[in-house]
């Protein structure tokens, strides 16, 4: 008899137990898709902007900052900005004194994508190397030229 | 060590270009001085053409790499010249190759500039002091150039170290100043070296490139010395 009634009061547990326990073993995965702004920060020299602090300005308010970080070991930062405040984002990376600020353009589309900003600092990135050799040597030129014309006394014809 | 646009506030981006404006007219009135203030302008083009080019000039000194700026060179040869011709150079780099800045520009140029006007001042004093015999020359030299980026470099640092952001770790940001500021010594003994170098070299093919950017008096001191 007091056998039967245990087994009665267990299967009367079971059948109250609530029906959520019955899955604490399973998993609930979402996903959303978010537009990521991943940086690349490099001196001119080549080297990663290891450990660089990273601020970010969101669109409303270009004087807070919205959020801080620090730079990888590689100089990689990845943020979301937020969908809810489209326009241009200010991202500054800086060490050192050394540093770039870069704007960034958040559409306010649905469509999620990943912008990669290479933020490469002192350096003229845009330009080859057969560009910056030509603007450094105009420069170089323009000198040595100014100096002949003042060597030949041309300075006191002009004075 | 050039600082770039966005780092400094605004305010003591005014400053540096009141500094720079300071200086500049002050030297400009100094060549003007001058029995003929045309003379030397070919000299102050070519180590223009020298200060632009050595910021290309990297050494490698792990973690960071540092190049050489040459203020303290351009000081000791060049005297009064050597403003103009720092601030013609920064504006250069600046706008060529966005090395600096141009928000930047005047405390870029304070800061090359008025050590480069000390060392000029230093190595100067050479005549006060009589040490015009060739080792003696060197060793001023030395101390010059090497005053010329150790000073620069002292404040590089107080400059930023003053106006780091509140919103960025202060003691991080301050730790990465000083091992860059540490990592110029190297560069401040090599670029005493090489003053010390063009000087000797100048001393023995053409010495009176290093007198005629002398003061009057002190050029006078050097004719009585023989």
């Amino acid at each position: 008899m007091p056998m039967r009634l245990v087994l009665l009061a267990l299967w009367g547990a079971l059948l109250l137990m609530p029906a959520g326990a019955s899955y604490a073993h399973s998993v609930s995965v979402e996903h959303t898709l978010e537009t990521v702004i991943a940086l690349a920060a490099t001196y001119d020299s080549g080297e990663p902007m290891a450990g660089a602090q990273v601020t970010v300005y969101a669109p409303n308010d270009p004087t807070t900052a919205w959020h801080t970080g620090t730079c990888d070991e590689m100089g990689r930062y990845r943020f979301a900005p937020d969908p809810a405040l489209p326009g241009t984002w200010t991202i500054q990376v800086r060490q050192a004194g050394h540093g770039k600020t870069i704007y960034v353009e958040v559409g306010s589309s649905t469509t999620p994508a990943t912008s990669a900003a290479l933020v490469q600092v002192g350096s003229a990135a845009p330009y080859t190397l057969l560009q910056l050799i030509v603007m450094g040597g105009t420069v170089v030129w323009g000198c040595i030229g100014t100096a002949l014309f003042l060597r030949g006394g041309a300075a006191d014809a002009y004075s | 060590m050039h600082i770039p646009d966005g780092i400094l506030p605004l305010a003591v981006c005014g400053a540096g270009y009141a500094t720079t404006a300071t200086l500049t007219w002050y030297s400009l009135r100094q060549i003007q001085r001058r029995p003929d203030p045309h003379a030397m302008v070919p000299r102050a083009a070519l180590l223009t053409a020298v200060f632009f080019v050595a910021s290309w000039i990297h050494i490698p000194l792990p973690p960071i790499s540092v190049h050489l700026i040459l203020n303290g060179l351009l000081g000791v040869i060049l005297g009064w010249y050597a403003m103009p011709a720092i601030l013609v150079g920064l504006f250069f780099q600046a706008v060529m190759f966005q090395h600096g800045g141009i928000t930047t520009l005047g405390v870029n140029a304070t800061l090359m500039g008025l050590p480069a006007l000390l060392a000029y001042g230093l190595f100067q004093l050479r005549f006060v002091l009589h040490l015009t015999g060739r080792f003696a020359t060197g060793a001023v030299a030395f101390v010059a150039g090497a005053l010329g980026l150790g000073l620069a470099v002292l404040l590089f640092y107080g400059v930023l170290v003053a106006t780091i952001p509140a919103n960025l770790d202060v003691a991080t940001e301050q730790a990465a100043l000083t091992l860059i500021a540490l990592a110029h010594i190297p560069v401040v003994i090599i670029e005493g070296i090489l003053t010390t170098l063009v000087v000797l070299f100048l001393l023995r093919v053409k010495p009176e490139l290093l007198t005629d950017n002398a003061p009057v008096g002190a050029t006078a001191l050097l004719s009585e010395q023989g």
